[in-house]
């Protein structure tokens, strides 16, 4: 660190010193001394709205609010007098002459904190509970501090229905204070502009444009305005009532390969809500709606699995772990390779995906691990295995000066992307976007194209052909040029020939590029090796330059028409092409509605359950963390697969912790042992092979356009998750 | 023939400090801030339209909805409010079955209140469209209203 100057200046009769340029609020909180503010917002700029922090200085007039007064060498501050906080009880007054003050201002005030609180109407002394904020709030904390016991003005009651038609969240501005929090936070850390002021004095209100919805007015459902918010007026539906949580874990989201970190809140071992963490170096805080709202109902599902099952003639019944498991062993022990298929999700953990990976080559003896990234991709799988493996950490965006996304939308998912995008164009970058529909990016693009997939290839020949720098004999300096890539050309039939283009981008003009999918832990399954052609540790680069696997095409390789045994299937649904058999073994933590009824069901814990660790799609390894306890009788995937090797075959596969296993990894995944590092990919390339194609042909591309949605572990969000229901919906129409 | 918005944008740069000045020539072209325009002048400025609404809404002078055929406005001046403009205001809110600040039904009057027309002398004041109606009364403002097509 450089050597600084500092300042020195007295607060409170304590001399300190501190750094230059910054607030005397800044100062004070640095060295732990008190000053109420309820608008200041880091890392955002002062704003001086609400008037509480204000405090004397010798030498100036009157009372500055300390966010908007910088530091001065030798200044004397004090920050608590009589006169300080007559005026500051005034000025909360003031404030709350527009909230309703019951919970502050009440006799039973103190006693009301010990009694229970309760939505039921029973015979048990309950305290009063008419804000989900209650013990949460931040005006109740800073009235407490600054003394305030009464107030002398009456409240006026704004009487504005509570706007519950949105997803997700409920807002309550009878409660608001108007301290510009959540409108700051929404138009200059989100970048997103649906929050504003409305009309002016007693008549402003926060919200959107001509009283539209927020899903009309494109709110992202993010949640920071929730999180930010000082009073009860925003709150979030699942968790409004459930009070203040007794812990907190960090640990990594999972529903996407950018691997944000999450902030859990658990109340009596269960998941009540996420924040996110804004110190976080992947996401800055940036969360999706996936991360910071759809958790809790997930996890809490009523469909979830709770005991092993076994089919009958007359439905499921519930069996014992010992029972299921050896059932799955009794069917799996000496089968032919060939008759077997295993299929994981790549949403498991490394450690799950270790554990399957070495049941399948070392116990069952089969190379063919099954992923549904194989029937989505189809004859695509190899070169956008090859693009995934090639993506560029997200920061190359902060220092790029040419951005081109096709088909990419981030505002239901990608969002720490989406805003270093947003960020990026307002700076002055220059932004180009394509897509089939209007995309979240456009209005801050500098040109935007809007049209069909097939005519994608034409353009992109013509983009590269306009970039300057990519004629010959040019010696311009080489452009930083960033290529996002997201669901609307990877799930495009089409996609083949822009995947094509964009080699070509990448390899020829130099293009970083980013592959927004949605497979959250695709550079960890291919890692640990769960995919067919592909060994243990082989793709992850040594540093030397030295190819990657060639891959044979796994959907020809695969002969996924043919009639199996068995199918295992862990962490996944029953999906598309997936070969008939005799026995299914479903192995997952939701219930699934499929034609075909699983024969043996095992129940597995969810992320919030279990500890692991994923590799982001920048090849970072995050951990993942456990907060509560399993849920009913599941267990995490690897312990299941263990369990049934152990019954196979003694000691093939023993795993008694996530540790042993982490160790084994490091044994035999050497480029995974320094984990600080990111993770480098070697190139995955296409082998062709003698035989042809194998087997029958699949189902016709055309018959398998079904829109993608959001899944995890092969169950769609929006059937879960209520409100991922309209967000789903939203996001089709569009 | 009012002149399309492109026209207006072209008067205009870019940067965010036009708003104010692009919604005025819009007003003046169209007469108000219709949701088409509001998300031209989004895209224009690359502004959120909510933001465009929030600066927009903040000031009186900025409508959202078609304006009707005339503008009725009562004067609520100190002078007007003592000789009985909130009675007249009151007249014309239920003649015309809306309340301020609304346009009829049959899109053929608009109905807002002001704080003074400056001619307290000749209290109470209406104005209707461009014209000053002195010393009103009920009586002569239901007469008045009938000449107005």
């Amino acid at each position: 660190m450089t050597k600084e100057k500092k300042l020195s200046i007295t607060i409170d009769n304590r001399k300190v010193a501190v750094k230059p340029n910054i607030t005397i609020l800044q100062a004070a909180r640095e060295h732990n001394i008190y000053i109420p503010s309820l608008c200041t917002l880091e890392p955002l700029p002062s704003y001086g709205a609400c008037r509480l922090c204000i405090v004397e200085v010798d030498g100036l007039r009157g009372f500055p609010t300390s966010c908007t007064t910088p530091v001065d060498d030798g200044m004397v501050v004090r920050t608590d007098t009589a006169e300080i906080r007559t005026l500051r009880q005034e000025v909360l007054k003031l404030l709350l002459s527009e909230h309703p003050a019951s919970c502050l201002f009440c006799t039973e005030h103190d006693e009301c904190k010990d009694y229970q609180g309760t939505i039921r109407k029973v015979g048990v002394t309950t305290g009063c509970r008419y804000c989900p904020n209650d013990s949460l709030c931040e005006l109740q904390t800073i009235t407490e501090k600054i003394g305030l016991t009464e107030t002398s003005y009456p409240v006026y009651y704004r009487g504005f229905p509570v706007e519950k038609s949105d997803p997700f969240y409920d807002r309550d501005y009878n409660l608001c204070i108007l301290c510009g929090r959540c409108v700051r936070v929404c138009n200059d850390i989100r970048m997103n502009g649906t929050l504003s002021f409305k009309e002016r004095g007693k008549q402003t209100t926060i919200g959107a444009a001509l009283d539209r919805t927020h899903l009309d007015a494109g709110c992202e459902f993010c949640g920071a305005c929730v999180s930010v918010c000082p009073t009860g007026a925003l709150s979030t539906k699942v968790s409004k009532w459930y009070g203040k949580p007794d812990g907190e874990t960090k640990t990594t989201c999972v529903y996407c390969p950018v691997g944000c970190e999450l902030l859990l809140q658990i109340k009596n071992n269960e998941t009540i809500d996420v924040f996110p963490n804004y110190d976080s170096t992947i996401d800055q805080g940036l969360l999706c709606v996936k991360g910071r709202f759809a958790i809790p109902e997930y996890v809490a599902s009523p469909e979830r699995l709770a005991t092993p099952q076994r089919m009958t003639p007359l439905g499921y019944e519930d069996i014992s772990w010992d029972d299921a498991i050896d059932e799955a062993a009794e069917k799996l022990s000496g089968i032919n390779p060939e008759d077997v298929l295993i299929v994981v999700s790549p949403q498991l953990t490394n450690e799950d995906l270790f554990v399957a990976e070495r049941f399948a080559r070392e116990l069952i003896g089969t190379d063919q691990i099954m992923s549904v990234l194989i029937t989505d991709m189809r004859e695509e799988t190899v070169s956008f295995l090859n693009l995934a493996s090639a993506s560029s950490p997200f920061n190359v965006i902060d220092t790029a000066d040419t951005i081109l996304t096709i088909g990419f939308d981030s505002t239901y998912g990608f969002t720490p992307i989406g805003i270093k995008i947003k960020k990026a164009a307002k700076a002055g970058v220059n932004l180009t976007t394509l897509s089939v529909h209007e995309s979240n990016l456009d209005i801050v693009s500098g040109e935007t194209f809007q049209m069909n997939v097939t005519k994608w290839p034409a353009l992109l020949d013509s983009i590269m052909g306009k970039m300057p720098g990519n004629g010959k004999g040019t010696k311009l300096k080489p452009l930083n040029k960033v290529v996002v890539i997201g669901a609307e050309v990877i799930f495009s039939p089409k996609r083949g020939a822009v995947f094509e283009k964009i080699v070509e981008m990448k390899d020829r003009f130099g293009w970083k590029v980013i592959v927004a999918h949605p497979y959250t832990n695709l550079m960890g399954l291919l890692a640990m090796g769960a995919f067919p052609g592909i060994k243990r540790g082989e793709i992850v680069s040594d540093g030397t330059k030295s190819t990657g696997p060639a891959v044979e095409d796994p959907l020809s390789a695969m002969d996924l028409a043919r009639h199996r045994k068995v199918v295992y299937l862990i962490g996944e649904v029953p999906f598309e092409n997936l070969p008939e058999c005799d026995f299914l073994i479903y192995q997952n933590a939701l219930s699934v509605k499929s034609t075909r009824k699983p024969d043996l069901v095992l129940p597995s814990s969810l992320f919030t359950e279990l500890s692991g660790t994923i590799i982001s799609a920048e090849g970072r390894i995050l951990p993942i963390r456990k907060a509560t306890d399993p849920y009913g009788k599941s267990m995490p995937d690897w312990q299941i697969i263990s369990k049934i090797s152990e019954k196979i075959k003694s000691g093939a596969l023993k795993y008694s912790s996530i540790s042993a296993i982490q160790t084994d990894i490091k044994k035999q995944v050497k480029s995974l042992s320094d984990v600080k590092k990111r993770l480098e990919f070697r190139k995955i390339s296409a082998k062709t092979s003698g035989k042809g194609r194998t087997g029958k042909r699949l189902s016709d591309p055309k018959s398998s356009r079904k829109p993608w949605e959001e899944k995890y572990r092969g169950i769609a969000l929006k059937d879960v998750v209520s409100g991922m229901l309209v967000i789903e919906e939203r996001r089709r129409h569009e | 023939m009012p002149e399309t918005i492109e026209a207006i944008f072209k008067k205009h740069g870019r940067t965010s400090d036009e708003l104010i000045p692009i919604l005025q020539d819009v007003q003046k072209e169209f007469g108000y801030i219709a949701q088409e325009s509001l998300k031209k002048i989004s895209r224009y400025l690359k502004l959120s339209e909510n933001l465009v609404f929030g600066v927009a809404s903040f000031y009186t002078q900025f409508r959202f909805t078609e304006p009707g055929k005339h503008a009725v406005k009562v004067c609520l001046g100190t002078a007007c409010h003592v000789r009985g403009g909130s009675t007249l205001l009151d007249t014309l809110e239920r003649g015309l079955g809306i309340s301020c600040g609304e346009t009829t039904e049959d899109r053929r009057f608009d109905l807002e209140r002001v704080a003074c027309l400056g001619c307290c002398a000749l209290s109470p004041v209406v104005q209707i469209d461009r014209d000053i109606y002195s010393r009103m009364s009920v009586n002569r403002l239901t007469e008045l209203l009938k000449k107005y097509e």
